[in-house]
């Protein structure tokens, strides 16, 4: 799979940065687990921030310091040095290719299995998961039935959606598995999924907190299918 | 310690890098120097060299993390243990794929994530390197040259004004796009774009290597 769609860089500099609210970060990193383009632009926002790390300049190492100093080759003697591994457990299981595992960054929020998913009807031909986790609860997924028109709507919000399974169509273009659409607000979009598979997707708000009617806003639309 | 101190983390010429080095750092070191003081660690747990490592920058990421909002004692805390984290996988740190620095700020930044936003579950990217066959293709497989980080150095400098604030706003505070649309009255739009041409204009010529 290579992706065709991928995040804004500003998108990849917030990941870099760690200033993603929790579900967007698990839904760009789960683009970035497939896509090996947005993983070289990581690298780069991330040089900029050991970069910006470098360049610091405390005014002094605080009075603490000799303490923490003394406390740290003190911790030193208890903690052996771990010899590295190459290729983790989980990349095994990932080359099995075992087909009902779900990406790697979702199953703490959705478990780790395709069909355990509990799917529930949200509208015709709509299924929709709430992520279980509490920090994740901007976070959805969204399972759409082939050949299906939605309403044109925008987002209130800035919205990241990775595409799962099957793919569909909108006036940015055509997105199939492992394609990225990071929309801000003032997107207007109609999606129309292709035939075939249903289209699979997780989608992520930014700042949850900031919107707490969004998911009425969101549902408003399919509702009214 | 002096009135300065909370200041001038907050000032707003973050890029200081006309300074003098912080008075523990006679001699400023390369890129190359900390490869070699960590292959040193690595290889024979060299203790002169991790406290050398230690002394430079368990300042700067206690620093990074109290920027992070997190509250002075666990900044400390989180310090020691990306410190100590450094000594444990030293063995996994490869020169060739980024800065010590690079790694520290991916070691920290995940602590604070895993431990300050008390999302133990999230799942990071590992902190060591990606599987090798995938690593293979990697255009930034190369090594980063003491030349590339002068560069980037300057071209963070030379950053107009709002751009700077905005990858000061991002990498300091980990404040999100609609966090600092709303703290500096901006559309969403507009904070996007803006780290977008930042973002751009750091990046250096970096797919040269494998030519």
């Amino acid at each position: 799979m290579t992706p065709r769609h991928h995040p804004d860089e500003a998108t990849l500099v917030s990941y870099a940065a760690g200033a993603l609210s929790d579900g967007m970060r698990a839904v760009a990193a789960t683009h970035l687990e497939v896509c090996s383009h947005c993983r070289s632009q990581l690298a780069g926002a991330e040089r900029i921030g050991g970069v910006l790390l470098s360049q610091r300049q405390p005014t002094d190492a605080g009075d603490r310091f000799p303490q923490l100093r003394a406390e740290m080759l003190a911790r030193l003697d208890a903690t052996p040095q771990v010899k590295p591994v190459l290729g983790g457990k989980d990349d095994a299981i990932a080359r099995t290719g075992d087909t009902d595992l779900l990406p790697r960054s979702l199953r703490p929020y959705f478990g780790s299995s395709w069909r355990a998913l509990r799917w529930r009807w949200t509208a015709p031909g709509v299924h929709m998961i709430r992520s279980s986790r509490p920090t994740g609860d901007n976070l959805i997924m969204l399972k759409i039935a082939p050949g299906k028109s939605m309403p044109v709507h925008s987002h209130g919000g800035a919205e990241l959606t990775q595409i799962l399974k099957g793919a569909y169509d909108d006036a940015l273009g055509h997105f199939g598995p492992g394609d990225m659409a990071d929309l801000d607000g003032e997107t207007e979009h109609q999606p129309i999924t292709s035939p075939g598979v249903p289209c699979i997707c997780v989608a992520a708000l930014d700042a949850p907190l900031r919107f707490p009617g969004w998911f009425a806003r969101k549902l408003q639309p399919l509702v009214r299918l | 310690m002096t009135p300065d101190t909370t200041r001038s983390r907050w000032s707003l010429s973050p890029f200081e890098t006309a300074r003098a080095m912080s008075t523990n750092d006679p001699q400023p070191k390369t890129a190359e120097d900390w490869a070699a003081e960590m292959a040193a660690v690595s290889s024979r747990g060299d203790r002169d060299s991790f406290m050398r490592i230690y002394d430079h920058f368990f300042p700067r990421v206690r620093l990074y993390l109290r920027g992070q909002g997190s509250p002075e004692a666990v900044a400390e805390e989180l310090a020691q243990e990306a410190l100590l984290r450094l000594w444990q996988r030293a063995g996994m740190f490869d020169a060739s794929r980024g800065s010590l620095a690079t790694w520290l700020f991916r070691i920290a930044r995940n602590l604070h994530i895993d431990r300050v936003r008390q999302e133990r579950y999230w799942v990071s990217l590992p902190e060591g390197a990606e599987p090798a066959e995938e690593a293979a293709d990697e255009p930034f497989s190369r090594s980063e040259s003491y030349a590339d980080h002068v560069d980037l150095v300057r071209r963070i400098e030379r950053l107009p004004a709002t751009q700077a604030r905005l990858i000061r706003m991002s990498y300091f505070e980990a404040k999100s796009h609609s966090e600092i649309a709303a703290e500096l009255g901006m559309p969403l739009g507009t904070v996007k774009s803006g780290l977008r041409r930042a973002f751009l204009k750091l990046q250096v010529e970096v797919c040269g290597g494998a030519a």
